[in-house]
């Protein structure tokens, strides 16, 4: 898979006879999946021209240009769809996508290695940055704040975090 | 049947014992509490508490929006990654 392939949804099958899919979206807002089509397979070689026609129980009944038939519906069962990364809109200071911060490396303000991100979580609270801590068999859990992450630096991959006391 | 109003919200005492002392040493440190039952006071508010899921400390920053509601509702006992796709996180 390429790296700026990023997954936006999966089709769960065929949706009646007429060629329609069910499609079930990733996107936070789950009607975007639209707005990122054509999008892709696995591998970028096969595009699909989505359209959605209307909501239903976990996902989309969709309409895809390239599948005019149920038997061509059902074969695509189970495929994920890709977007690429520069599809998705630009954002403002201090808001990251998740896909963008995972696999960063985590240095403490004295540049000692802290880890990897390994998610992005959110319980509720502040964002939480899982970082996977090398040589430990747990992760840790740091706040995403400019208090506990004052630096991110995307295009150097890597995050200053001033993390508090008792967590590493 | 909601709790009575006159009791007030329960909290248990070492974790306001824990805050006032953290509120004091103005130290950035992890309150690391394992009373998932506790209501979050406005007194709490700006600390970060470790709330333990039976497994590990979530670390909970809190909000004036949070007051009320229970440590353990921040604090999930079962995980899911689910897709990243366009999610976004924001640094606040």
């Amino acid at each position: 898979m390429s790296s700026d392939l990023i997954c936006v949804g999966s089709i769960s099958g065929a949706y009646g006879v007429h060629g329609e899919l069910r499609v079930k979206s990733f996107c936070a807002n789950p009607e975007d999946i639209e707005t990122y089509a054509p999008l892709s397979d696995e591998t970028g070689a096969r595009t699909f021209s989505l359209a959605l026609i209307r909501p239903i129980k976990n996902g989309f009944v969709t309409r895809i240009a390239e599948v005019a038939t149920k038997e061509e519906a059902d074969a695509l069962k189970g495929t994920q769809l890709f977007a690429r990364r520069d599809q998705l809109p630009n954002l403002p200071d201090d808001e990251y996508y998740h896909t963008d911060l995972m696999d960063l490396e985590v240095f403490d303000t004295g540049g000692t290695p802290l880890g990897r991100v390994k998610s992005v979580q959110n319980h509720g609270a502040a964002d939480l940055l899982e970082i996977l801590v090398p040589g430990a068999n747990q992760t840790v859990l740091l706040p995403f704040t400019l208090q506990a992450v004052p630096t991110v630096d995307l295009s150097a991959r890597r995050i200053i975090a001033n993390p508090p006391e008792g967590l590493f | 049947m909601s709790r009575s109003v006159w009791k007030g919200p329960f909290v248990d005492s070492y974790v306001l014992k824990k805050a006032e002392a953290s509120r004091e040493s103005g130290r950035n440190e992890v309150i690391k509490i394992w009373s998932r039952r506790s209501t979050i006071l406005p007194q709490f508010v700006g600390l970060t508490f470790g709330v333990y899921n039976g497994q590990k400390h979530i670390p909970v920053n809190v909000t004036e929006e949070m007051i009320g509601q229970k440590f353990g509702e921040y604090s999930p006992t079962r995980t899911y990654y689910g897709h990243a796709a366009d999610k976004k996180a924001k640094r606040k």
